[in-house]
């Protein structure tokens, strides 16, 4: 019996807002709350509902057979359950199904396990707790931000309790394996569960593309993909950004019907089932094959890597300073200020500052910034200004 | 197939410059010359900036015999131009408020045609009268020569350019390096200036019009209504450069302004930018290097806002002077109400400099990674400024990314594309 594992990521930033040089020292409020609450608006209506009330049709006809999982960051959490409380509502559905998992993350989606240890376990604590607060949710399997993972993350995580973590799926990092089967990790406790990205982005990029060969893509020739995989104990996963549903791939392109008759297609051959990460963990197999990355590997760009996010000397300069606060700033012990930080810490602004990918169209798609040296600039502003605050 | 024909038109041209347009033509010529046969009439020659395969034919020789000679034509000299002199006190090298009284005839005997050319000064108060006789002048001298295409660079070519087509029905491309409208801006559509005419009047009649950037297309079909489909914009080039940095032991940053002091410039929006820039960061000297009719303006303002002390005007500057001052400044600036292309901006930027430029600007195009504002947005400028002199990260990655910008840009490249003009005239 193979498994399919489908994993969602569901992610806001707080975007800041124009922050000229003359507001340092006299402006101490960062985000960009219009833009932030439009932005979540509109996902909600394109995405977050229309996708959440089309899966738990699909588990209720499927009687519990159609099982995805997902992942919240909690900025986004947080974005919705102040402004959205019907999204929240209908995650809760999703989640009272039982065949819906929650992950784990750093709460601010964060490149904290990069940059700062201490950081990284108060953020992944900080989430866990808001799961269970506003979802009721008890997470168990994790995945850190981007699908960011290197050797050292899995025993920090073990320490934490976590018994596995997702990861990217590159040839990179698993050698001649094939991705559709569960890994272990190179400290031999932790199991890793690799990404499938040709599948995965089959459905989250190429879906839409008119010049791709397989163009348009329907649910039964992708099923029959997956039912030429063989490998009867092993497990496809395909993961990718939830907001590929009606968002990145409009409504339009027909994303939302392929999804509606995937589930029935991929059932049609009993020896295949759907599964969540925690299902997965149940399977004992001996002998598997070793997961390793001796540095960060993402599910990012063709290089697999962190380099969208840590490259450029813009994005190295604004990381070093920024985490130079932390000393500083836990010592003070305001917890306000604490979670201003925290959301200077989402990943979001360092990608925004990339110029190694400023012409990659899903790059353009994301940032709201003219070009790389306005997101810089700006969050350097904003630094500035919240380095004064705590008299730095 | 053999080699294209093209008599070229040209006004400035090294050594004399005032601004790109004279180091554009010549780059644009000496890449062409490897793909066409070009003549090249302009009004003053110099033989020490010959290009090799170029024919180059200045009027300041007109008449006289020996190897620049430029023979006198047979046919006779006779009125041309309707346009008007220009009064004596114009300061500005590139001409404005063209046409009170007099109007201006082309001059007949040689030796008075050679003096007219042979000034510094290739604009000037008499600028009407140059351009009627170079008209008249080169119309003839194009009638005994074999050529398959004109091409005119800029409206003081524009007249002759016209007449030759008229006379020879040759295909006509007229090169656009900048515009009556953005030099003094609407201005340029008074009745009284008669630029604008000679502007609208070349692009009218040509059957490719060739801008400087895809901004200066826009003008020109904004302004002066020539249809899309005339034109093929091609960006100007530079060469590759040795370029060297001075530590800068002042103590205080240094932005440099290089170019005219003109309305066009922009030199008021620098002084905004400077203020709004001093309030918060005073470590900065602001250099100015150039010359011209809005300086007492720019003086005064700078006198306005209490902050002479931060401006240095070092006026014109030699070639030598100008690459030491870039090899400094840590910051260069170009503001432009309106630029059709921006050559010193890559010049600067091939020293090293990171850009902070107007968007209305053609370099904005080929210099992706400099830092582009609309011209009145000085807030924005001077918060580019800053977090150029305050943040560490950007300035080598702005830097290493305009490198490569730069190395994308050849005039080669120009070149190649100006010949698909004149083959889509089956020429």
């Amino acid at each position: 019996m193979a498994a399919i594992c489908f994993y969602f990521q569901v992610h806001q930033p707080y975007r800041l807002k124009n922050f000229s040089f003359v507001k340092i020292g006299k402006d101490h409020f960062y985000e960009a709350t219009a833009q932030n609450v439009e932005i979540l608006n509109r996902v909600s209506d394109r995405c977050y509902l229309p996708a959440n009330n089309l899966f738990l049709k699909l588990i209720k006809e499927n009687e519990g057979k159609f099982k995805i999982s997902y992942s919240i960051s909690g900025t986004c959490l947080e974005q919705l359950h102040r402004h959205r409380p019907d999204v929240i509502a209908s995650f809760r559905k999703l989640y009272e199904t039982n065949c819906v998992e929650f992950l784990s993350e750093t709460y601010y989606h964060s490149l904290a396990a990069l940059y700062s240890l201490p950081e990284f376990e108060r953020q992944v604590k900080l989430h866990e707790k808001a799961m269970n607060n506003i979802l009721g949710v008890k997470t168990k399997v994790f995945r850190n931000t981007e699908l960011m993972y290197q050797n050292g993350l899995a025993d920090i995580l073990d320490e934490m309790g976590y018994k596995m973590v997702l990861a990217e799926g590159s040839k990179k990092y698993l050698g001649k394996e094939s991705s559709n089967q569960i890994f272990l990790a190179k400290n031999q406790k932790t199991k890793i569960l690799p990404r499938n990205y040709i599948l995965s982005d089959d459905i989250a990029f190429r879906f839409s593309d008119p010049a791709w060969s397989e163009f348009p893509l329907m649910a039964e020739t992708f099923a029959n993909w997956l039912h030429k995989i063989d490998d009867s104990t092993g497990s496809i996963n395909m993961f990718m950004d939830y907001e590929t549903f009606g968002e990145h791939r409009k409504t339009e392109t027909g994303i939302f019907e392929f999804m509606r008759h995937l589930p029935a297609q991929i059932l049609k051959d009993p020896n295949f089932h759907f599964a969540t990460p925690s299902d997965l963990l149940k399977i004992k197999k001996p002998n598997a094959p070793l997961y390793d990355s001796p540095a960060w590997s993402s599910w990012a760009d063709e290089d697999k890597d962190a380099s969208a996010w840590t490259e450029d000397n813009m994005q190295k300069d604004a990381l070093r300073k920024v985490y130079a606060l932390e000393r500083p700033l836990k010592a003070l012990n305001k917890p306000d200020l604490i979670d201003v930080w925290g959301k200077l810490l989402t990943s979001d602004h360092f990608y925004y500052m990339s110029t190694r990918y400023r012409s990659d169209p899903t790059h353009q798609s994301f940032t709201p910034y003219n070009s790389p040296y306005d997101a810089y600039l700006n969050y350097m502003n904003v630094l500035s200004d919240f380095g004064g605050l705590l008299g730095i | 197939m053999s080699r294209t024909k093209v008599l070229m038109l040209g006004w400035e041209f090294p050594p004399v410059l005032t601004g790109g347009l004279g180091t554009a033509c010549y780059g644009l010529v000496k890449a062409l010359s490897k793909y066409a046969d070009i003549q090249l009439i302009v009004p003053q020659a110099n033989r020490n900036h010959l290009i090799e395969n170029v024919k180059i034919k200045g009027l300041n020789y007109y008449g006289i015999s020996g190897e620049d000679a430029v023979e006198v034509p047979e046919i006779p000299l006779e009125e041309y131009a309707k346009v008007h002199n220009v009064p004596a006190e114009f300061s500005n090298p590139y001409p404005v408020g063209i046409g009170f009284a007099k109007e201006a005839a082309a001059l007949v005997a040689p030796e008075a045609i050679r003096a007219l050319y042979s000034t510094n000064e290739p604009y000037g108060p008499n600028i009407m009268q140059k351009v009627a006789t170079y008209a008249e002048v080169v119309s003839r001298m194009a009638l005994e020569m074999d050529f398959d295409v004109i091409h005119a660079h800029d409206w003081i070519t524009y007249p002759a350019a016209v007449k030759i087509k008229e006379m020879t029905g040759k295909p006509l491309v007229v090169h656009v390096h900048s515009l009556e409208t953005d030099r003094v801006g609407e201005k340029a559509k008074g009745e009284w200036n008669k630029v604008f005419e000679v502007e609208y009047k070349g692009m009218l009649k040509a059957d490719r019009v060739i801008p400087v950037s895809r901004y200066t297309q826009e003008c020109a079909m904004e302004h002066y209504g020539i249809e899309e489909s005339k034109f093929f914009p091609v960006h100007n080039a530079i060469d590759p450069a040795e370029t060297f940095r001075i530590p800068n032991k002042s103590g205080e940053k240094l932005v440099l302004f290089l170019g005219r002091v003109t309305f066009q410039k922009g030199p008021e929006f620098m002084v905004e930018t400077a203020w709004k820039l001093l309030q918060v960061y005073p470590n900065v000297m602001f250099f100015v290097a150039g010359v011209g009719d809005m300086m007492e303006d720019l003086k005064l303002k700078v006198l306005e806002r209490r902050i002479d002390h931060k401006f240095v005007f070092a006026g014109f500057l030699s070639k030598t002077n100008v690459k030491r001052i870039l090899a400094q400044a840590d910051v260069y600036f170009m503001p432009s109400v309106s630029e059709p292309f921006g050559l010193s901006a890559l010049e600067a930027a091939q020293f090293d400099v990171p850009c902070v430029i107007s968007r209305q600007s053609g370099v904005a195009e080929v210099l992706p990674n400099a830092l582009n504002a609309d011209f009145w947005d000085t807030e924005k400028f001077a918060n580019y400024i800053y977090g150029l002199l305050n943040y560490e990260g950007i300035r080598e990655d702005m830097i290493n990314k305009t490198k490569k910008d730069i190395e994308q840009l050849s005039w080669d490249d120009s070149a190649r594309d100006v010949m698909e003009v004149y083959q889509s005239l089956g020429v």
